[in-house]
C-alpha cells in the first residue's frame, strides 16, 4: 500500500525529471494486442503487399516461386485489355441489377410481411430458406431448373412459347444468373427490413393514419425516413458481397455463353487459376479491392453523415 | 504486489511463445523425408512401407484403380493414396505444388496441354528411371504404347525425351442411335441419294443431312438429329477442331507437328485461312440445326442428352460407351467421325502418367513402380473389365488379347471395346486429331471458345470470329511462357 501524500502534486513536482519511473514503449494492452497484429499481418498485411509486389512482376512457378520483375507491364495491359473493361461493364451492371432488385423486392416483402399477424414467423422462416443455401448448391440448382432437358422453369417457359435455352444466348444466361442471386439474397434484405419496421413507432403510424395520411404517404415521410438507416447498412452488406460474385456463375455458365457473365472475379479466378498469369492478376485483384474500397466508402460516408458510425 | 523479479517477465513468455511456434512451424514445412529404402532382391519390394499421393482427374481407369489398389501394395508393399479431381481443380493444385518445391503428388496425371507442356521442366525424363537397373523396366518397352498415344501424351519439343506414359485415351467418334438408323436406313437412303449408315467414308455434309433428316422425319423416336459439346468450355474447341481439321484448316503451320511433338514458339495463328473459315461455316450451319441445348452442353451434357434417347448421334468421346451401354444395351452404334473435303479428324483427349521433379530419389523410384505397373497390360486389362472404371488400353499388345478381340463384338464385358474398331481407325497418324501442344495453350484454347461461343450464338460472323481467335492466340504466343 503506499501512502496517499505519495502522490501529492507537490511531491511530484519535487521528485527529479530522471528519477520518473521509465513507461514500457509497449504497454500490457499493446503486449496483449501483439499475437492478434501478428495474426493480422501474416493474413492480409503480408499478402497485400506480396501482392503489390506481384502486380509489377512476372510470377514463376516451378523450382519456388519467384518474382521477376517487369515494371507496369501488368498495369499497361490492364488498362489496355479490352476484355477487361467489357468485363468491368458487365459487373456494374450486374451490381447495380442485382442490388437494386434486391434492394426492392426485399423492401416490398418487408412491408407485405411487416402487414400480416397471423402467421408471421412461419412465412419469414420460409422466405429465409434461400439464404440458407450455399451459393454453388444454388448455381446447381439454377442449372437443373432451367436445364432444357428436364428443367421446371425451361417447360414453364416452352408452354409460354419460348422456344430457346435459357442459359444458351446471353441475354437470358445473364438474366438468369441475376435472377438466382435475386432469389437467394432478397430474403436478408427483407430481413433487415423488417428489424427496421420494427422499430417505427407504433404511435406516429398511429397519428399520421388519423390525420388521413394515405398508405403511400406514410411510407414516403415516416416509414422510409425511420428506416433509411437500416436501409444503407444492408445496401453495404449486399453491395460488398455483389461485388465478388463468382459461385453461381461459375458453376452455372462458366462465364459464357460468349462471355456474356464473364464478370470480374471470374475473369480474375480464370487469370490466376487456369492461366497463371498470377502477376496480371495480383493487378486484377488490386483494381477489385480499389473498387470495393471506393464502393463501401461511398456508403461509411452516408452513414458518417447521419451519425451511425460514432 | 510485486512480481518475481527473476522469473519470466509477460514479454519473455510472449517472445517464447511465438518463437517456438514459427520454429514448429517452419519444422513442419521444411522437412520431407525421402520413402524408405530396403536392399531386397525383388525390385518390386525395396520400397516397401512407402506412401505415394496420386492426384488424378476423376477419370474411368482411375476410378478403376482407386477401387482395387491392393494388387500394387501386395506386389510393391507401398500404399498408393488416390486424389481425384475434376481437370481444372487438378491443374491448379498440380501447379501449386510443383511451385512448392516439395512432391505432396508424387505421381501426376499430367495432361499434355494444360500439365506437361507448360510445367514440363517439372517432370521427370523416364528415360532415366527406364535406365535405372534397380528398377523394373517397361515391359514391351515404350513402342508398346500407341505410337500416335505416345508422342501426343509423353513427349514435348525433344522428340526423344518421355515425360509421361499413354495412361488414358478418349477419342472423340461419331456415336449414333444404331436402332434408329435400321430402322430408318431405307428410307433415308431414298430421300438422301447416299447409304446413310455411319463409316469414316461419310462426310460432314452427309451427316449434316442426316440430322437435318432426323429433324424432319423422326420426330416420334427422337427429338433432335444431332447435338453437340458447344458450351463455352474447352469441348466448344475439341467439338469444332473436328471440323475445321477436316477442312483442311490448322491452328498454326506445321499443325500435325505441334500436335504430336509440341512446340514452345509455334508462331503466327492460322485461323484466318480460307479453309479454317470454311470449316467454321459449316460449323455454325451445323450447330443451328443441332440440339439448341448444345450450346449448354459439355460432353458429359452431351452424352446425357443421347443417353436420354433426345438425339439420333452426336460426336463424342468413345469411352462414354460404357454407359450408353449401360442405359441403351445394344442400341448404339460407333464410327470414326466423318471427314471434311480435305481429310478426316478424330480428336484425341489422352493423358499420360508423370512423376513430380521434387520427388526425393527413393520418392521417384517408387513412384516409377506405381507408373510401371498402372500402365502394364495386366492392369490395363483388369481396367477394362472394372465395374468401377472401364478405360481404354494404351497399349497395343492389350488389344491384341482373345479375350479383348472377343469382347469387341455385343454381348461384351467390355463396353468400351465395342468402339475398337472405330478408334483404331481414329489413332491412326493420318486420323488423329491432335490440338496445339503448346505452353500458353490454356489461354488459348480459352480464347479459342470464347469466339466460338460468340459465332454460335449470333455475335460475331465465323469470318469475324476466326479473325479475332487469330489476333487473340498471336497476342497471347507473342508474351510467350515462364513457368
Amino acid at each position: 500500500m503506499t501512502h496517499a501524500a505519495d502522490h501529492s502534486p507537490v511531491l511530484e513536482r519535487a521528485r527529479p525529471e530522471s528519477a520518473k519511473p521509465k513507461q514500457p514503449r509497449i504497454g500490457f494492452e499493446g503486449a496483449m494486442m501483439t499475437p492478434g497484429l501478428i495474426l493480422l499481418a501474416a493474413l492480409s498485411i503480408v499478402p497485400f503487399l506480396a501482392l503489390i509486389a506481384m502486380s509489377f512482376s512476372h510470377v514463376r512457378l516451378l523450382g519456388g516461386v519467384s518474382l521477376d520483375l517487369v515494371g507496369l507491364r501488368n498495369w499497361a495491359r490492364f488498362f489496355t485489355d479490352a476484355d477487361m473493361w467489357m468485363s468491368w461493364l458487365r459487373t456494374i451492371v450486374y451490381f447495380v441489377l442485382t442490388v437494386g432488385l434486391e434492394m426492392v423486392l426485399g423492401v416490398v416483402v418487408a412491408l407485405c410481411l411487416f402487414r400480416v399477424l397471423r402467421g408471421r414467423n412461419v412465412l419469414l422462416g420460409l422466405l429465409l430458406l434461400p439464404m440458407f443455401v450455399a451459393p454453388s448448391i444454388v448455381g446447381l440448382l439454377g442449372r437443373y431448373l432451367t436445364d432444357s432437358t428436364f428443367g421446371l422453369y425451361a417447360w414453364v417457359l416452352r408452354s409460354f412459347g419460348y422456344s430457346g435455352d435459357i442459359l444458351g444466348s446471353p441475354i437470358s444466361a445473364f438474366a438468369a444468373v441475376v435472377l438466382m442471386d435475386v432469389w437467394e439474397w432478397t430474403p436478408l434484405i427483407a430481413l433487415i427490413t423488417l428489424a427496421g419496421l420494427s422499430s417505427v413507432p407504433q404511435s406516429v403510424r398511429e397519428a399520421a393514419a388519423v390525420d388521413g395520411a394515405p398508405g403511400w404517404m406514410t411510407l414516403r415521410y415516416i416509414v422510409f425516413p425511420a428506416i433509411s438507416n437500416v436501409l444503407l447498412v444492408a445496401l453495404l452488406i449486399r453491395s460488398m458481397d455483389a461485388i465478388r460474385y463468382f459461385d453461381i456463375i461459375w458453376v452455372t455458365t462458366n462465364g459464357g455463353p460468349a462471355d456474356a457473365t464473364k464478370i470480374v472475379p471470374v475473369r480474375l479466378y480464370e487469370t490466376a487459376f487456369r492461366f497463371f498469369d498470377l502477376g496480371y492478376a495480383a493487378a486484377i485483384g488490386l483494381a477489385m479491392l480499389a473498387f470495393s474500397i471506393l464502393i463501401a466508402r461511398t456508403f461509411v460516408r452516408l452513414l458518417d453523415v447521419r451519425g451511425l458510425t460514432r | 504486489m510485486d512480481g518475481n523479479p527473476l522469473g519470466p517477465t509477460r514479454r519473455d513468455v510472449l517472445r517464447g511463445a511465438l518463437a517456438a511456434g514459427a520454429a514448429i512451424t517452419l519444422t513442419s514445412c521444411g522437412s520431407q523425408e525421402d520413402a524408405p529404402h530396403v536392399a531386397s532382391a525383388d525390385q518390386w519390394r525395396q520400397f516397401q512401407g512407402a506412401t505415394l499421393n496420386f492426384i488424378s482427374e476423376n477419370t474411368a481407369p482411375t476410378a478403376a484403380i482407386a477401387a482395387n489398389t491392393r494388387p500394387f501394395t501386395e506386389l510393391t508393399g507401398i500404399t498408393i493414396n488416390i486424389v481425384t479431381l475434376e481437370l481444372t481443380a487438378l491443374v491448379q493444385r498440380v501447379a501449386l505444388d510443383l511451385a512448392s518445391g516439395h512432391a505432396q503428388y508424387q505421381v501426376i496425371y499430367a495432361d499434355p496441354y494444360q500439365v506437361l507442356a507448360p510445367y514440363q521442366r517439372g517432370l521427370v525424363d523416364l528415360r532415366t528411371m527406364q535406365a535405372e537397373p534397380n528398377l523394373p523396366h517397361l515391359p514391351g518397352g515404350v513402342s508398346d504404347f500407341i505410337p500416335a498415344q505416345m508422342d501426343a501424351a509423353g513427349r514435348f519439343v525433344d522428340p526423344n525425351a518421355y515425360y509421361t506414359l499413354p495412361y488414358d485415351a478418349p477419342t472423340m467418334i461419331w456415336q449414333y442411335r444404331r436402332d434408329l438408323f435400321d430402322k430408318y436406313h431405307d428410307r433415308m437412303a431414298n430421300d438422301l441419294g447416299f447409304d446413310p449408315t455411319p463409316s469414316g467414308e461419310r462426310t460432314w455434309d452427309e451427316y449434316y443431312r442426316i440430322a437435318n433428316w432426323f429433324n424432319k422425319n423422326a420426330g416420334s423416336d427422337v427429338k433432335y438429329g444431332t447435338g453437340h459439346q458447344a458450351r463455352q468450355h474447352d469441348s466448344l474447341m475439341n467439338d469444332f477442331s473436328n471440323v475445321l481439321w477436316s477442312y483442311g484448316g490448322a491452328y498454326f503451320d506445321n499443325g500435325k507437328e505441334v500436335g504430336r511433338i509440341g512446340s514452345r514458339d509455334p508462331g503466327p495463328c492460322r485461323l484466318d485461312s480460307d479453309a479454317a473459315i470454311a470449316g467454321a461455316e459449316f460449323y455454325q450451319k451445323l450447330l443451328a440445326i443441332a440440339d439448341p441445348a448444345s450450346t449448354t452442353w459439355d460432353w458429359d451434357g452431351v452424352g446425357a442428352a443421347f443417353r436420354a434417347g433426345r438425339l439420333a448421334m452426336c460426336p463424342n468421346w468413345h469411352e462414354f460407351a460404357a454407359s450408353n451401354e449401360q442405359v441403351m444395351p445394344g442400341k448404339a452404334g460407333y464410327s470414326p467421325l466423318p471427314r471434311g473435303p480435305v481429310t478426316t479428324a478424330n480428336m484425341y483427349g489422352g493423358t499420360g502418367v508423370a512423376i513430380s521433379d521434387n520427388t526425393r530419389p527413393h520418392e521417384r523410384g517408387a513412384a516409377w513402380l506405381f507408373l510401371v505397373w498402372a500402365t502394364s497390360s495386366r492392369t490395363q486389362l483388369a481396367n477394362l473389365k472394372s465395374k468401377a472404371g472401364g478405360g481404354t488400353p494404351t497399349r497395343t499388345s492389350v488389344y491384341e488379347l482373345p479375350e479383348v478381340r472377343a469382347a469387341e463384338k455385343r454381348p461384351s464385358p467390355m463396353p468400351n471395346m465395342l468402339t475398337a474398331a472405330a478408334v483404331r481407325e481414329a489413332w491412326q497418324p493420318d486420323k488423329i486429331g491432335l490440338r496445339p501442344k503448346i505452353p500458353m495453350w490454356n489461354e488459348c484454347n480459352t480464347a479459342i471458345f470464347t469466339q466460338l461461343s460468340r459465332m454460335l450464338t449470333g455475335g460475331a460472323t465465323p469470318e469475324d470470329a476466326m479473325r479475332t481467335i487469330k489476333a487473340r492466340v498471336d497476342q497471347i504466343v507473342d508474351r510467350g511462357w515462364v513457368a
